[in-house]
C-alpha cells in the first residue's frame, strides 16, 4: 500500500497532486530548490525536502538528489508531475530500482514514445496513421531533401528527441532546407542532447486533438475522450476544450480506437495522452504520445467527474481500471474549457518577471483554479511561466465560454503582466465561438483597443500617492520595465 | 497633484469624496477592506479596483486591465538612454555577433539573448564602433545590465 508520495515537481502541478494525495489519506511530500524555498507549492505539502543549491539541472532535474530526498523521508511512491523528469525513462528506472513505486508508465514505454522517429515507426507498424515524413534512416541532407520533395512542401523540421515545439522550423522551398536542418540540429543538440532531426509534412490549418488514454497492469487500455488543443502560441497550448466540435461520433470512435492501439503497442500503463493532427478533410494522424499527466488533464476530469491523479496512484498500486471505464459506460457531461495564465506579455509572448503584488483567483459555480502562485510570489525565469490554470465547466459550450470570460474578469493580478487579455480576446473572437478554428487562431485574434484610463484609476492613484504608501509593497523590489528599450526583437527558432 | 498614467498626465485633486480630474468635478466613495481599496463607487456604479503602491509607483487593477501611475515629478528619475546596449530581460547570452572595434550599423544584430525557450536579437540602436563587450557566450545576465558599448 502506498502511504506517502514524493512529488518531484513544483508549481501548480505539485499542488494539484498534493491535493489528491491528501484526499486519499497519503502524505504529500514536496521538494524544492534552495532558491525556491518561498515558492507556493512548498507550503502546500505535509513535509518537504530541500534539493540543495543550484539551477534546475542540479535540483528538480537531478535524479541523484531526488532519489536521496525520497530515501531521506522514506516515501513509498514518486509522482513526477509533468515537465522536468516526468518523461525521463532513466528517472523512472532509478525510482523503480530504488524500491519506490513509480507513478507513471513503464520506462520502456517512455523510451518507445520519447524518440519521436522511433515512435512514428512503431505507430505505423501498429496500424496508427502518422503524418507523412521521414524515418530514422534518413539523416543526410540529400536523403531528407528527397523525402521533402516526395511529401511536398511546406515541411517541418523537428527534433527526434524533442517536444514542446522547440527546435521546429518551417521550410517552404528545397533551397531553404540545408539552413533549416543545420539550425534544427543546433537547437536539438543544445536542448535535447541529440541532433537527430526528421521531417513532417506541414499542414496549413490543422487542429490538434488529443485523446486521454489509461492503462492498467492487467493489460487493459481505454480512452477517456478527447481534448481540443488547437489554440496555441509559439506551438504551445493556451486554451483547451472538450468535447472537440470537429469530431462526430464515428470520427471520435475511430480516433479513440487509434489512441488505444497506440498505447497498447508500447504496453502502456497509467495516464497518457495521444496527440493527433486533424487536417481540413478531417483525416487524423498520430503526432506524438505524452507519457505523463497532461497540463490540460482537468477538463477531462470536469466533464467525466473523475480524478486522473487518483486513478494514476491506484493503477500504480496495482488496481485494475474501474468497471465503468472498462465497460465503456463513461459519458462526458457538458463542456469544459481550460485557460493557461502565463506570466508573459499578450502581444509578443515574451516572459515577464516580478512579484505578484495582488493575486485573487476567480471562484463561483463551475470554476476551478489550479494555481502555483499566491500574492507575494516571485516570478523569475528559471521555471515555466505558467502561473495558474482556470478550468470552467458548464452545461454547454456557450455557457462555458461565458463562464470562462466571467472567471477571467474576476481574476485580479498585479505586479506581473499576464496573457489574460489575449485569453479573453480568444474567447471573445467569432472564430473561437464558431468552433471552426485551427492552430493559427491566435494569429487572427486582435487585442482590444486601449481605451481611456478610467476615472476610478486616476482617483485610486491619487488616493494611494497621497496616503504615503501601502503596507503590501516593499520599495525597490519591483522588476524593471525594460521592454520599451530601443532594441529589436524577433521570435526565436 | 499631476499624475502620469498610460502615457497621459492629468491634474488630480481630491477633497474628501470630491475629485477634480482636470476640469471635471466628480463625487466618489472609496470602498476599503482591511484598509485596502477594493472598489470605487461613482454615480451609483461600483468599480472593483485594487491599488498597490511601491515607492513612487502605484500599480492598479481595474476591470481586467492594469495600470501604472506615478506623480509627474517622478518622471525625471527615469533613466536616460545611454550609449550602451542594455539587456532587456534576464537571460543567457547565446551569441555575441560583434567584436570590440567592429563598426556597426543601426539595426545590426549585436547579441543573441536566450530566455524562456526564445532567442532574442539585440540590435544596435545607432551607428558606431563597438567598445567594451561585458559578456561572453554562455554568460547569464540580469535585466538592465550593459551588454555592449557602442561608441
Amino acid at each position: 500500500m502506498i502511504q506517502s508520495l514524493l512529488i518531484a515537481n513544483r508549481g501548480e502541478i505539485a499542488v494539484r497532486v498534493a491535493r489528491t494525495a491528501r484526499e486519499m489519506g497519503l502524505e504529500p511530500i514536496g521538494v524544492y530548490a534552495a532558491a525556491d524555498a518561498d515558492a507556493y507549492h512548498v507550503a502546500q505539502m505535509d513535509r518537504v525536502v530541500c534539493l540543495g543549491e543550484g539551477p534546475p539541472m542540479e535540483t528538480y532535474l537531478s535524479i541523484p538528489r531526488l532519489l536521496e530526498a525520497a530515501r531521506q523521508v522514506g516515501v513509498h511512491a514518486v509522482h513526477p508531475g509533468y515537465g522536468f523528469l516526468s518523461e525521463n525513462a532513466d528517472f523512472a528506472r532509478a525510482v523503480i530500482e530504488a524500491g519506490f513505486v513509480w507513478i507513471g508508465p513503464p520506462p520502456e514505454a517512455i523510451d518507445e514514445m520519447g524518440d519521436k522517429v522511433r515512435a512514428r515507426r512503431r505507430m505505423r507498424e501498429a496500424g496508427v496513421p502518422v503524418v507523412p515524413g521521414s524515418d530514422e534512416l534518413a539523416q543526410s541532407e540529400e536523403a531528407l531533401a528527397n523525402i521533402a520533395k516526395q511529401i511536398g512542401f511546406p515541411v517541418l523540421v523537428k527534433a527526434a528527441a524533442g517536444g514542446g515545439g522547440k527546435g521546429m522550423s518551417r521550410v517552404d522551398r528545397v533551397e531553404e532546407l540545408p539552413a533549416a536542418l543545420a539550425e534544427g540540429r543546433r537547437v536539438a543538440r543544445a536542448a535535447f542532447g541529440s541532433d537527430r532531426v526528421y521531417l513532417e509534412r506541414l499542414f496549413e490549418r490543422p487542429r490538434h486533438v488529443e485523446f486521454q488514454v489509461f492503462g492498467d497492469r492487467s493489460g487493459n487500455v481505454v480512452h477517456l475522450f478527447e481534448r481540443e488543443c488547437s489554440v496555441q502560441r509559439r506551438h504551445q497550448k493556451i486554451v483547451e476544450e472538450t468535447p472537440c466540435l470537429a469530431l462526430d461520433a464515428p470520427l471520435r470512435e475511430a480516433m479513440g480506437r487509434a489512441a488505444v492501439q497506440a498505447a497498447r503497442a508500447v504496453g502502456y500503463v497509467g495516464a497518457g495522452t495521444v496527440e493527433f493532427l486533424l487536417d481540413e478533410q478531417r483525416r487524423f494522424y498520430f503526432l506524438e504520445m505524452n507519457t505523463r499527466l497532461q497540463v490540460e488533464h482537468p477538463i477531462t476530469e470536469e466533464t467525466l467527474g473523475l480524478d486522473l491523479v487518483r486513478a494514476q496512484i491506484e493503477v500504480a498500486d496495482g488496481a485494475i481500471l474501474p468497471e465503468a471505464w472498462l465497460s465503456g459506460k463513461l459519458y462526458p457531461r457538458g463542456h469544459a474549457i481550460e485557460l493557461r495564465l502565463y506570466a508573459e506579455d499578450p502581444v509578443a509572448f515574451l516572459p515577464r518577471t516580478g512579484r505578484l503584488l495582488a493575486w485573487e483567483e476567480p471562484s463561483g459555480p463551475g470554476v476551478r483554479v489550479d494555481a502555483g502562485v499566491e500574492r507575494g510570489s516571485s516570478i523569475g525565469l528559471d521555471y515555466d511561466a505558467l502561473l495558474a490554470k482556470l478550468v470552467v465547466s458548464a452545461a454547454d459550450r456557450a455557457a462555458a465560454i461565458a463562464r470562462a470570460r466571467r472567471g477571467l474578469a474576476e481574476w485580479i493580478v498585479l505586479g506581473v503582466e499576464t496573457n489574460a487579455p489575449l485569453l479573453d480576446s480568444v474567447l471573445a473572437s467569432e472564430e473561437f465561438a464558431s468552433g471552426n478554428y485551427s492552430t493559427d487562431l491566435v494569429s487572427h485574434v486582435s487585442l482590444p483597443e486601449i481605451s481611456e484610463t478610467p476615472d476610478a484609476v486616476w482617483i485610486a492613484a491619487a488616493l494611494e500617492l497621497a496616503s504615503g504608501g501601502s503596507a503590501r509593497g516593499s520599495p525597490a523590489s519591483r522588476a524593471p520595465e525594460p521592454w520599451d528599450e530601443a532594441s529589436g526583437w524577433r521570435p526565436g527558432t | 497633484m499631476r499624475i502620469v498614467c498610460a502615457e497621459k498626465s492629468l491634474d488630480v485633486h481630491l477633497d474628501g469624496e470630491t475629485a477634480v480630474l482636470g476640469d471635471r468635478r466628480l463625487t466618489f466613495r472609496a470602498r476599503r477592506a482591511n484598509g485596502e481599496i477594493v472598489a470605487i463607487e461613482m454615480e451609483g456604479h461600483v468599480i472593483p479596483l485594487r491599488a498597490v503602491r511601491e515607492g513612487n509607483t502605484v500599480a492598479i487593477w481595474c476591470r481586467s486591465r492594469t495600470f501604472d501611475a506615478r506623480p509627474a515629478s517622478a518622471l525625471s528619475a527615469r533613466p536616460r538612454e545611454t550609449g550602451s546596449l542594455v539587456s532587456p530581460m534576464p537571460g543567457r547570452v547565446r551569441r555575441v555577433e560583434v567584436a570590440a572595434g567592429d563598426r556597426v550599423e543601426r539595426g545590426q544584430v549585436v547579441v543573441i539573448l536566450e530566455a524562456m525557450k526564445m532567442e532574442h536579437a539585440i540590435l544596435s540602436p545607432r551607428e558606431g564602433v563597438v567598445g567594451t563587450i561585458a559578456f561572453k557566450e554562455g554568460d547569464l545576465v540580469d535585466a538592465g545590465v550593459e551588454l555592449v558599448e557602442i561608441e
